[in-house]
């Protein structure tokens, strides 16, 4: 799927989704974020930035290493 | 029909399968064992318990069903019907024995009534794992499967010690210890920590699980941690430091998934991160949360074998394990596309599959503690498990640049088992109240709020999004990720050789030392009567002569008479 198609299925599910929010949903609200029309959206996408840019910060940073790492490395396939 | 114990049943069967040669034989076990485990199970009443009398006195409870333990022995024993069917073409005897008595052990410690049967089979349990993972018979899975036991036998000896102090005060009968906070309850929870895989303590888990057959790790995914979480329910629930362990575990995997090119490892680190959920909801211990707790194990065990079974059976058909080296199969291999997918949908948490059903639960009773920072976080791992299962996996698994491989025709009884799990998956996820009716603590809850429905799809779409974005940072690498396993494969290996070569230092050093102060000492031991001054003359070079070194011949006769005076004066005188 070429880019465009898939940010024109996006924006549709996500318009279509807010208008829902708005019409249908009676939120029972514990904090603020729970009425906050299209929260679910933006926390989402920024949370999925997040993790990404975390990841791989910490992966270079601390975590990865080259595949034979300890010793001999992981030649072996099932 | 008469009650039986499930995991006995399951246990008679591998007897049964170590001694049969042949493997059609042994087929029909792995069918009929698990089903008629089920059956019995089927046939339970909640309050049946059975006993038996151990060495003094004491009462041991062998079997003892009360709700938590049924629904725990239910999905057990459907998974162990499942594993073993997507294990039937498997010819190692061996792998089709410890298959069994693995399930059948951990049948054993969920319905276990006291301390001494649970250590038992929880012991028994850890053995019979090792074996799927040694049977792989590669160098690289005996020596994970050695770090494996070793892990497991520390874990099992802190949860004996504790079991010690337990039995030796004379509780026999397992209850729950939140709040004791005493030594026995540090000493079981650490060894219960070990295998549910809290972090730092999980390392055993993504090191040893990806090493498996293709079938032990079925098996693998769905019991250990499993157990472990209903230990936790049974005995730690409410125990408020739980929460945020659980958090911890529930971002820990997700971060790493995010990294990992092997597959299995991929999807191990997200078992880490999804008993991260139940964790956290047996500490928050309210009802909801506990029913979560027990309700996401049963559908954990349901999607994540199913997630193994696609992952293994694109290991099995193509011969590769990393994304670096998979791709563009979706051509070839449809089914195993739809059916992982579907075990992807459920993990993530997608109306109509069975993950939505139980992981909404435990977020809901986060948010209905008042547990703002918890909610959110275990919102924000459920992203991390959308991103890596369902769309980073299968996208340079099945889609993605082609490889050009021709994958290997998967044998009938892999793709039914898969079936069946993927049924199962959905069958859940739209009925729910097939689950909720079992549940524990009677808690009612509703999933299917158009509130609920809507946050989740836009909360999926959204990290599709982001996913769509980010594909070309997401690629497989060519790394391997660092994790706590670390510090007993690199300095671990260090300091014992750094112990062996003192020793050998030591040693060696001494046994030079020694030898030259002996040769230093001999002079001075030296018969003492060389000393003395000779009444002859004698040579200026000393020959040898017996008579110089004799007592007189008289001493010996007077030797003797003493000894007889010395025994007669006794026997006259008493």
């Amino acid at each position: 799927m070429s880019m465009n198609k898939v940010l024109i299925i996006f924006g549709v599910i996500s318009f279509a989704s807010i208008i829902i929010e708005i019409l249908f949903v009676q939120p029972h609200i514990q904090y603020w974020w729970h009425g906050f029309v299209g929260f679910d959206l933006i926390f989402g996408f920024i949370g999925c930035v997040a993790i990404i840019v975390i990841s791989k910060f910490a992966g270079k940073a601390f975590i990865q290493r080259k595949e034979d790492y300890y010793d001999g490395g992981d030649k072996s396939n099932d | 029909m008469i009650n039986l114990h499930p995991g006995i049943i399951l246990l008679v069967g591998a007897f049964l399968a170590l001694i049969l040669r042949q493997q059609l034989l042994r087929q029909g076990i792995m069918i009929l064992a698990p089903a008629l485990a089920l059956v019995s199970l089927l046939n339970i009443r909640v309050g049946t318990s059975f006993s038996y009398n151990f060495i003094n006195d004491m009462e041991l409870i062998i079997l003892k069903v009360d709700r938590l333990s049924w629904l725990f022995g239910l999905i057990f024993c459907i998974v162990a019907l499942v594993a073993n069917i997507y294990a039937l073409h498997v010819k190692r005897r061996g792998e089709n024995v410890a298959g069994l008595a693995y399930a059948g052990c951990s049948l054993g410690v969920v319905f276990a009534g006291d301390w001494i049967t649970m250590i038992f089979f929880w012991e028994v349990m850890a053995v019979a794992s090792v074996l799927l993972i040694w049977n792989r018979k590669v160098p690289e899975a005996i020596k994970a499967g050695f770090r494996y036991i070793l892990v497991h036998f520390f874990g099992g000896n802190l949860l004996l010690a504790g079991i010690f102090l337990k039995v030796s005060e004379g509780q026999i009968e397992i209850t729950s210890l939140t709040n004791t906070n005493d030594a026995a309850f540090w000493l079981i929870l650490l060894g219960i920590s070990i295998n549910a895989a809290i972090p730092p303590l999980h390392a055993w888990l993504t090191d040893a699980y990806p090493e498996g057959t293709v079938s032990g790790s079925v098996f693998l995914s769905a019991f250990t941690t499993k157990v472990a979480v209903y230990a936790l329910i049974r005995i730690f629930s409410g125990t408020e430091f739980l929460i945020w362990a659980g958090v911890i575990m529930a971002l820990y995997g997700v971060v790493y998934a995010v990294l990992e090119n092997d597959i299995r490892r991929l999807l191990a680190y997200h078992i880490v991160s999804q008993v991260g959920y139940m964790v956290a909801a047996v500490g928050m211990g309210t009802y909801l949360a506990l029913d979560g707790a027990a309700a996401h194990a049963f559908s954990h065990i349901l999607y994540k074998s199913l997630l193994f079974m696609g992952a293994g059976a694109v290991i099995y058909a193509t011969g590769k394990r990393k994304l670096t080296d998979l791709g563009g199969l979706w051509h070839k291999m449809p089914l195993v596309v739809i059916l992982y997918m579907i075990g992807a949908f459920s993990i993530s948490g997608v109306p109509l599959f069975n993950g939505f059903i139980s992981k909404s639960m435990i977020i809901s009773a986060a948010a209905s503690n008042g547990m703002l920072a918890v909610e959110a976080l275990l919102y924000l791992a459920s992203i991390g498990t959308f991103l890596s299962i369902a769309l980073k996996l299968p996208y340079f698994m099945f889609f993605g640049p082609d490889r050009g491989i021709e994958p290997k025709k998967l044998p009938t009884n892999m793709i039914v088992a898969m079936v069946m799990g993927a049924s199962l998956c959905i069958l859940y996820g739209v009925m729910p109240s097939l689950l909720y009716q079992y549940l524990p603590f009677g808690s009612i809850y509703q999933p299917f709020t158009i509130e609920h429905v809507i946050s989740t799809v836009q909360l999926l779409v959204a990290t599709f999004a982001a996913f769509w974005i980010f594909i070309p940072r997401l690629g497989g690498k060519h790394t391997i990720s660092i994790d706590t396993d670390w510090f007993y494969r690199k300095p671990l290996v260090y300091f014992v050789n750094f112990l062996i070569d003192i020793s050998y230092i030591i040693r060696f050093q001494s046994g030079i030392l020694g030898n030259r102060l002996i040769h230093f000492l001999i002079p001075f031991f030296t018969n003492p009567l060389k000393w003395l001054k000779s009444t002859k003359d004698e040579p200026a070079w000393p020959v040898y002569s017996e008579n110089k070194y004799r007592f007189p011949i008289g001493t010996t006769i007077l030797m003797t008479i003493i000894v007889c005076i010395t025994v007669y004066s006794f026997i006259w005188l008493t």
